[in-house]
């Protein structure tokens, strides 16, 4: 810039002054009236959107999606699509080093870059243009985030993924080429070449964000994962009952105190000791078993649990089970109020159960710890309503209204013997179930295995009502 | 009587520490006619303010260890009195001041406030968008939750794809081969100490520019 010029700026700027405001009161008061307005929203964001809970850590969990925060996501997607480019997409460095850093540069010397002397923005259409479909460009990419790049069997990219590529790539780097390059044709062209780049900005901004709307519209929705995290002591207190009724009560038993290990496959007649004694809960810290839980203790015939170490429990379930144990049998604790036993509801007289209500948690605690995948149960699954319908290796275990189902049979205790030559044993193995549960099954069966409730209460006899 | 006192106090730490030249350099500055779109600066630096209060609060409680920081955030936002609100405002302030700043930085592009004499403001500036960007990346592992463990794994993966440097970088940032322990304190290290410490530093610095060549002028057709 020539002296002259900085001259004149500086006699403008004082000119600006004087007709002005003073920094105190008046600029600083709407500074302070835009601050206390994003205070506001800052306590009504943290009080009534909060922060949604996570699971703990876990390394061994490679399934788990990542996700950055929401400012990086555009970036993401920006790396998801270049590396579907044929070719060049395989160099993941152009994208991730590269592109990201030429933009930084470029952003950090604008004023050295930028020698166009106006400020206004009718004089600064290629900045203004440039800038704007940089912009929108973030803005379409952070939009199509959620939705995954896809390519169909023969390895062709999606209708979908041809879309994300056009408003997230194609048409944000077309449009900056063409801003550019009108630029050179400026010269010759003047006003025209100007009102060309807007036009272009414009249509492609458009087009990216219309690209972007119609891909987050079509796109299937997302499957919601069903992990869940407890927050307070009585909730991890609740997920740990059920979570040890699926993994330990096999050996261990409900209430922990088995010492002695029956019908369990290889484990038979193992003695052990009892994991709800005073002298476990002293001398054990949550630790301590925790790190049971996790790398198991083979050589007394415990296996692991931990995902890292082959089983199936991640950091948070493990905890979640160590509290459970916790505030049922060491005596120093006092379970807090608001942890809930999941119960098996009471049947009222005449009631039909369903699966919905009485069946799914009757069976969760007492039968999926050994019918679910990777157990020795002759292909009998219980943690679906489909599954329990069987059939299993010894063909259907449940048949509506009959109460000589293979199912009642071994409930009610009686041992049969397979097609195969198998025994096989009462169920559940260790003990078998209340009366009142037993009963509740075979009513369950005679009344042709309802799933909702609904359709279980068109079954039950009408609850009398009382006369007045 | 208490006026007099009040005269006499104020004179004598006047003398002392030139409080007068202070309100005149800092604060009775003339300034062009304002804009509210002129507001998102210092909306800025109100966040960074809140950011490193609410900030100091949670360290109180928080523990830099795998084994113990999912434990502790627990802790603070169901133990802790009004935890879960100062951990509230510090997740969203963040959120918030990313945005803030990129807003404040289109609007000081939209204006062209960047040119003669102000270019070394818009450097820092570029600088300060940055670090707040730093910030938010440093302060997402912080949790140690499976949002920030895969999220770091990934973000410190695209980091070490730097040709050249590239795995140098990459044992930088986790002090390993994978995350582990290292990581967490050098990242909580970073935002808690060093990020911040280069932030209040280069927000000084832009400041000062600003009180020297005073905010820009909203520019008209002449500009």
């Amino acid at each position: 810039m020539k002296e002259e010029q900085k001259k004149t700026l500086h006699e403008k700027y004082q000119r600006a002054l004087q007709k002005g405001e003073r920094f105190w009161p008046d600029s600083i008061y709407k500074d302070l009236v835009v601050s206390f307005g994003i205070f506001i929203v800052l306590i009504l964001l943290a009080a009534f959107v909060g922060i949604p809970s996570e699971p703990k850590a876990d390394p061994s969990d490679s399934a788990y999606v990542p996700k950055p925060e929401w400012y990086f996501l555009f970036l993401f997607k920006f790396l998801a699509l270049y590396g579907q480019i044929p070719g060049i997409g395989k160099i993941e460095w152009i994208a991730t080093a590269l592109i990201p850093g030429l933009a930084l540069l470029l952003l950090l010397v604008l004023p050295l870059v930028d020698r166009n002397p106006y400020r206004h923005y009718t004089r600064r259409t290629l900045a203004l243009t440039v800038m704007g479909v940089f912009v929108v460009g973030i803005i379409a990419l952070t939009m199509i985030a959620g939705v995954p790049t896809a390519t169909d069997e023969i390895g062709r990219m999606t209708l979908s993924t041809w879309l994300q590529f056009l408003s997230g790539l194609i048409l944000p780097g077309l449009a900056i080429l063409l801003l550019l390059g009108l630029t050179l044709l400026a010269r010759k062209w003047g006003a025209a070449a100007r009102r060309a780049q807007v036009w272009i900005a414009s249509a492609a901004s458009v087009g990216m964000l219309g690209l972007g709307l119609v891909v987050m519209l079509t796109a299937p929705p997302a499957a919601v994962s069903e992990v869940e995290v407890a927050d307070t002591i009585g909730e991890k207190f609740t997920l740990g009952a059920d979570l040890y009724s699926i993994y330990c009560t096999e050996c261990h038993g409900e209430d922990g105190k088995v010492t002695v290990i029956t019908g369990v496959e290889g484990l038979e007649g193992r003695a052990i000791n009892a994991i709800n004694s005073t002298d476990i809960m002293y001398t054990l810290t949550d630790e301590t078993l925790a790190n049971i839980i996790n790398y198991g203790q083979p050589d007394l015939g415990m296996t692991p649990f931990g995902r890292t170490y082959g089983g199936e429990l991640g950091p948070s379930e493990i905890d979640y089970i160590v509290t459970f144990m916790r505030y049922s049998w060491d005596d120093r604790t006092e379970l807090p109020s608001d942890a809930v036993l999941s119960s098996i509801p009471e049947l009222l007289p005449g009631e039909v159960p369903s699966y919905e209500v009485h069946i799914s948690a009757l069976v969760k605690r007492y039968c999926i710890s050994c019918h679910r995948p990777g157990k020795d149960n002759r292909n009998y699954l219980m943690t679906t309503y489909e599954e329990i319908l069987g059939p299993s290796d010894d063909g259907p275990v449940i048949v509506a209204g009959d109460p000589n189902s293979l199912f009642l049979v071994l409930v009610n205790g009686q041992e049969q013997t397979a097609e195969d030559g198998t025994a096989l044993r009462a169920m559940p193995t260790n003990k078998l179930l209340e009366q009142k549960y037993i009963d509740m099954l075979t009513l369950w069966v005679l009344n042709g295995m309802p799933n909702a409730a609904a359709e279980a209460q068109a079954l039950s006899a009408p609850t009398p009502t009382p006369s007045p | 009587m208490w006026k007099k006192i009040w005269t006499k106090l104020f004179t004598w730490f006047d003398e002392r520490l030139g409080l007068n030249d202070l309100y005149k350099a800092t604060l009775d500055r003339p300034e062009p006619r304002g804009n509210w779109w002129n507001t998102l600066g210092s909306a800025s630096l109100f966040l960074f303010v809140m950011q490193g209060l609410t900030g100091i609060f949670l360290t109180v409680y928080y523990t830099p260890s795998p084994d113990h920081a999912y434990d502790s955030i627990q802790y603070i936002m169901t133990g802790v009195q009004f935890g879960w609100l100062i951990r509230g405002i510090h997740h969203w302030g963040a959120s918030l001041m990313v945005m803030v700043v990129f807003i404040h930085m289109l609007r000081v592009f939209a204006t062209a406030s960047y040119k003669y004499p102000r270019e070394l403001t818009w450097l820092i500036g570029v600088g300060l968008l940055l670090l707040t960007l730093g910030m938010g990346f440093t302060g997402y592992l912080l949790p140690w939750n499976q949002k920030a463990y895969w999220a770091t794994t990934v973000g410190t993966a695209i980091a070490g794809s730097v040709p050249w440097a590239g795995e140098f970088i990459l044992k930088a940032l986790r002090g390993g081969t994978d995350l582990n322990a290292l990581t967490l304190s050098r990242f909580f290290s970073a935002h808690i100490w060093i990020l911040p410490l280069l932030l209040t530093g280069l927000i000084g610095v832009h400041i000062f520019l600003i009180i020297k060549h005073g905010e820009s002028a909203f520019p008209d057709k002449e500009d």
